[in-house]
């Protein structure tokens, strides 16, 4: 009221009210004094329901968090304890045991170490939806640069040729960008494994008015019949034995483009390559699912805009 | 030949105290290793051998090995007792631990944890993990002086 009272708009002002029937109601409050005319114009939105999801989404994330601190403590602890007691075992035993014996033991081992990955791609996957969020100016081309050289380094036998466009930024956070690039380029990388002289290539298109950011390699692609798995937490559309790995990396790359309002979709054929297109909001939100559309494909040729709901995380 | 300095290992799920102590002999620490299975124990063991430090310093170990989830008093809880005593305020303590959740980062650095080290899953690793660990803390670290009784 002093506001008003001084001749300034009040925007946005939230206040609880009781109903008669003992039930609680949100208000949001838009008002503006007209001094001249003695009036005071306010309008009033009711929120509840908008309230009421926040509240709900808080008791979730607080779950979401004690989940998180439990599977960190809890869950690690006795995978520890498999492979380092095999281990003891092999090294105590192992001459009593033969050939097979030992076998199943390296089994039990590996497949300690590997759930021992799968919870921690777990809890990478849930910090990215807890995290929060920090946005400021990112220069894109200089975080793919840096991964680029990071997987270089990483594998240098390899010879695979980077085309990063320059000048591409974004407002975003940083660090959940820098997530989504590794994971990106890190699957162009691994897809392009078979191929001598690869091309991986970062860039960004401009779609109604919004960039649209895209990572495209010439490797192995996909079946687009499979594309509903692709963005699913531990849906893998190749062998682990061709191509390792916990099937997290796209997963992670959709809820860190969500997080900024954003969409993700993909473009692949089987031997050809992918492309993963994304967004960073701003564009026109019209409730569309996240998809996956294949390219050079009969139905893509038919129908370019047709959207296939994919399967959510 | 003798230990060249003790460790204490704050730790209360037993297969973990045992892969430790493997994990020590596994890179030749030669060192005494001291359990403590609760945060109260810990501090109980600390408090007398810092208290002791003038006619005992050998028992005023090296470094502590601090889980941080513990029953009762926690990990966390054990640091700060132990940065608000006089008598332990300059201990070397590892936060070892199987989170690497940033609150549990950030509440370890806060009452002054001296390093803070996740234990990994593969063994093969957790032994170079103690390794590194033990060869900084007991062989290349000048330990505090102990304070005048």
């Amino acid at each position: 009221m002093r506001t008003l009272e001084a001749g300034q708009p009040v925007i946005r002002f939230e206040s609880r009210y009781r109903a008669r029937d003992g039930s609680y109601r949100w208000l949001v409050w838009n008002a503006a004094p007209h001094v001249g005319e003695r009036l005071v114009r306010a309008v009033a939105h009711d929120v509840t329901e908008r309230k009421q999801a926040e509240l709900a989404l808080q008791l979730t994330n607080q779950e979401l968090e004690t989940f998180s601190y439990s599977v960190s403590h809890d869950l690690r602890a006795p995978l520890r304890g498999i492979d380092g007691f095999s281990q003891a075992l092999e090294e105590y035993c192992g001459e009593r045991l033969d050939e097979t014996g030992r076998r199943h033991l390296e089994r039990i081992r590996a497949a300690a170490r590997r759930m021992g990955l799968l919870i921690d791609a777990l809890l990478h996957l849930s910090r990215v939806s807890r995290t929060e969020l920090r946005t400021g100016a990112v220069d894109l081309s200089a975080l793919a640069r840096m991964v680029a050289r990071e997987l270089q380094e990483r594998d240098p036998q390899r010879s695979v040729g980077f085309v990063i466009a320059e000048g591409v930024t974004a407002r975003g956070d940083f660090t959940l960008l820098r997530v989504a690039l590794e994971n990106l380029l890190g699957n162009a990388w691994k897809f392009t494994g078979k191929w001598e002289d690869a091309r991986i290539e970062f860039g960004v298109e401009t779609a109604g008015g919004w960039p649209v950011y895209m990572v495209r390699d010439h490797g192995a692609g996909f079946d687009m019949q499979y594309a509903g798995k692709l963005f699913g937490p531990f849906l893998r559309l190749h062998e682990a034995a061709e191509f390792p790995g916990t099937g997290i990396g796209l997963a992670t790359v959709q809820r860190v483009v969500r997080r900024h309002g954003g969409r993700v979709r993909a473009e692949s054929a089987l031997g050809q390559g992918t492309a993963i297109h994304f967004t960073l909001g701003g564009e026109e939100q019209d409730g569309k699912e996240d998809v996956a559309v294949g390219a050079k494909t009969k139905e893509a040729n038919h129908e370019p805009n047709r959207r296939h709901p994919a399967r959510r995380g | 030949m003798n230990p060249i300095g003790a460790i204490l290992l704050v730790e209360d799920d037993t297969d973990d105290v045992d892969l430790t102590r493997r994990a020590i002999q596994k890179n030749d620490l030669r060192c005494e290793i001291a359990i403590a299975r609760s945060g109260q124990e810990a501090l109980d063991y600390l408090v007398a051998a810092c208290a002791n430090s003038g006619r005992n310093p050998a028992g005023v170990p090296r470094v502590v090995l601090l889980d941080l989830k513990l029953p009762k008093v926690d990990g966390i809880a054990v640091l700060r007792h132990l940065r608000t005593d006089e008598r332990t305020r300059r201990l070397p303590v590892v936060a070892l631990t199987s989170s690497n959740e940033q609150e549990d980062i950030l509440a370890s650095h806060a009452p002054g944890v001296n390093s803070f080290v996740r234990k990994p899953v593969n063994f093969s690793d957790f032994v170079k993990a103690i390794g590194i660990l033990g060869r900084y803390w007991l062989q290349l670290n000048e330990p505090p002086p102990v304070p005048n009784p």
